[in-house]
């Protein structure tokens, strides 16, 4: 965890050392990194947070947690698009390659809260990222939760992520998935259309179901719309907003929207707690 | 309690600040407003003292807490370490009570929370606050207006009012104690009338020349502004020109920046820097033409969110206007955007 040492100040804005374990390609411009603190000890995430990553004498950029607390092994999971310099200058590293960590940071999702509900994932683009940890969690804690929808969605059928995973969720009888791109092709024989388009395909009890919302900023409002459409409650629409968390400990200014620091009070929100933000979603 | 000394006693308490070691900042005369800078061989206790009866200096003091560029730690491919801090004592003389009020805002920010600011946090306990009552003021001193007075009560180790003859001064901690030697004598209750002569004096004229903008904002009746998408905005963000030196003057504005510098073979320094939130840079994101990279991308709502963060944001967030109305930003805007003017015409 973050030390508070007033003093030392230790890994407040510095990073801890870690190693990329192990590179996986998930996209044309994903890959997923494996990475373990030098040194042992678990990140000690809830899903939902995220990290500080450095590349050293490139920068630091803030990056969701992709893997569960439950399936931790002392490593964690950084799936990552590469759009900017942190993220290129990650993704030309080898295994063995050495990063910066600080965190983790933010709020997570409310699992708690969670626990005995239905819940309606609703994963647009690389917004699977972040939900996975979360749905990895609920699924090793199965018991714990009742129904669970998975709604996914890519552009297309190549950028599908995290297909074995998709996999098993779709053969699992306790998971209800539902799964569509964009624009099809020959080899895609499912559904085709927007994520919205699922929607109308699964019913939910709106007082007992979470709908748990993350992907591109276009995607919410009518995913939102469709939520509302069933009636879920605002505070039962939970999004996670992506801003620049320059420091993650709710200090520097940048995440700031209104009287909230995202990096502290988010990344994730009730949908009721964003409706006075004009410029959240 | 309150204590009388004479000029010369001030002066010689100044002086006694410089050999006891440490730092001493402070204003000295120009022939404008009065400049921060270190006292030593250039700046005489003397000059510190002629400048205690001037308006407020140039240059907020919120450089000597947060520095405008400061290391927060070295790492290497190996080994982390953040900079132990050998931080040395700093006394800041003839610190107003509009800066005064800056320092608790920046204090609720900065030490408030889960995570505590280390090299703030460093400097503020290493630091003796030396406050005085402004015996002179700019045309663009606001005080009044958004809560506060040209006198301080709080928030000092020593304040010094300065009389027609010698100075009321007032202990507020054991650190401020210990700057005398030898206990000064007691202030007599005629020159405690002075003080609240000087005091009421200082505040009328402020009052009047702000009369105008017939503002009256407090923290805990903030304004009600517009949305940063909403109506008048416009008229001020055509006259801005995003130098961003409002936020660089401002004694609240502490936004900052991280970024890494390479510090010889394989090593490197995470570098602190004040960041602008006027800039189109500081809330971009990395991502492509599909995706949002900014949350404000016109100028208009960058500008409305900086007035809305000091006059309704930080009131929520922390209980207090984040507006001290030293003027600072009026001073140094090359748009001649005079904030009173802004939040007069926008409040309802």
């Amino acid at each position: 965890m973050i030390s508070k040492d007033p003093v030392s100040g230790r890994e407040l804005y510095t990073p801890r050392m870690a190693t990329v374990k192990r590179i996986e390609r998930l996209g044309e411009k994903e890959k997923v990194f494996e990475i373990g603190f030098d040194g042992g000890g678990a990140l000690g995430q809830k899903p939902g947070q995220f990290v500080e990553l450095s590349v050293f004498g490139v920068g630091e950029a803030p990056i969701s947690i992709s893997s569960s607390p439950s399936r931790s092994n002392g490593s964690f999971e950084l799936a990552v698009r590469e759009v900017g310099n942190v993220t290129a200058a990650l993704h030309h590293m080898e295994p063995g390659a050495k990063v910066g960590i600080r965190g983790p940071f933010g709020n997570g999702f409310p699992v708690g809260d969670m626990v005995g509900q239905d819940l309606l994932f609703v994963a647009g683009g690389i917004g699977l990222f972040p939900l996975r940890s979360l749905i990895n969690e609920v699924l090793d804690n199965r018991d714990g939760f009742g129904r669970v929808i998975i709604l996914c969605g890519s552009k297309r059928p190549a950028e599908r992520m995290f297909t074995a995973e998709l996999e098993q969720w779709r053969q699992r009888d306790d998971v209800e998935f539902l799964e569509t791109v964009d624009k099809g092709g020959e080899s895609w024989d499912g559904n085709v259309g927007v994520i919205t388009t699922l929607m109308p395909k699964v019913s939910i009890e709106p007082a007992r179901t979470y709908c748990i919302v993350v992907g591109p900023p276009v995607m919410y409002k009518f995913v939102i719309l469709e939520a509302k459409k069933k009636g879920l409650p605002n505070d039962r629409i939970v999004v996670s907003l992506e801003r620049r968390m320059k420091c993650g400990v709710g200090k520097c200014g940048h995440c700031q929207i209104n009287g909230v620091y995202v990096c502290q009070d988010g990344p994730v929100f009730r949908y009721s707690d964003t409706l006075h933000l004009q410029e959240a979603l | 309690m309150a204590y009388h000394i004479s000029e010369a006693e001030l002066v010689g308490l100044l002086g006694h600040l410089a050999l006891a070691g440490g730092s001493v900042l402070g204003s000295v005369p120009t022939s404008s407003l009065p400049w921060l800078d270190w006292l030593g061989p250039e700046n005489s206790p003397d000059s510190f003292a002629q400048a205690l009866r001037m308006p407020r200096s140039a240059q907020s003091p919120k450089g000597a807490v947060l520095a405008a560029s400061e290391s927060m730690g070295r790492y290497g491919r190996s080994v982390a370490t953040a900079t132990a801090t050998p931080t040395d004592s700093l006394t800041i003389v003839g610190v107003r009570a509009c800066e005064l009020k800056a320092i608790r805002y920046l204090d609720k920010v900065l030490l408030d929370g889960d995570f505590h600011d280390p090299a703030y946090e460093a400097k503020r306990r290493a630091m003796t606050i030396v406050s005085c009552d402004c015996l002179d003021c700019t045309d663009s001193c606001f005080c009044t207006l958004v809560g506060g007075r040209p006198f301080a009560d709080e928030g000092f180790d020593i304040n010094l009012t300065g009389l027609s003859d010698g100075w009321v001064v007032e202990v507020l901690s054991d650190k401020g104690h210990r700057l005398f030697a030898t206990k000064p004598p007691r202030a007599t209750p005629e020159q405690l009338e002075q003080r609240d002569q000087v005091r009421r004096a200082m505040t009328q004229r402020i009052e009047a020349q702000n009369v105008r903008w017939s503002l009256r904002v407090e923290d805990s009746t903030p304004t009600r502004l517009p949305e940063a998408g909403g109506e008048g905005w416009q008229k001020f963000a055509a006259d801005c020109v995003e130098c961003g030196a409002c936020n660089t003057v401002c004694p609240t504005c502490y936004c900052f920046y991280l970024y890494d510098q390479h510090a010889g073979s394989e090593e490197f320094e995470r570098v602190r820097t004040w960041d602008s939130c006027l800039l189109s840079t500081y809330h971009r994101m990395a991502g492509g033409s599909h995706v949002k990279i900014t949350p404000r991308p016109q100028l208009l709502a960058r500008l409305a969110n900086r007035v809305l963060h000091k006059f309704t944001y930080s009131p929520q967030q922390h209980g207090m206007l984040s507006c001290v109305g030293c003027g600072r930003c009026i001073d140094a805007c090359l748009g001649r955007i005079d904030i009173r003017q802004m939040v007069r015409e926008l409040s309802p």
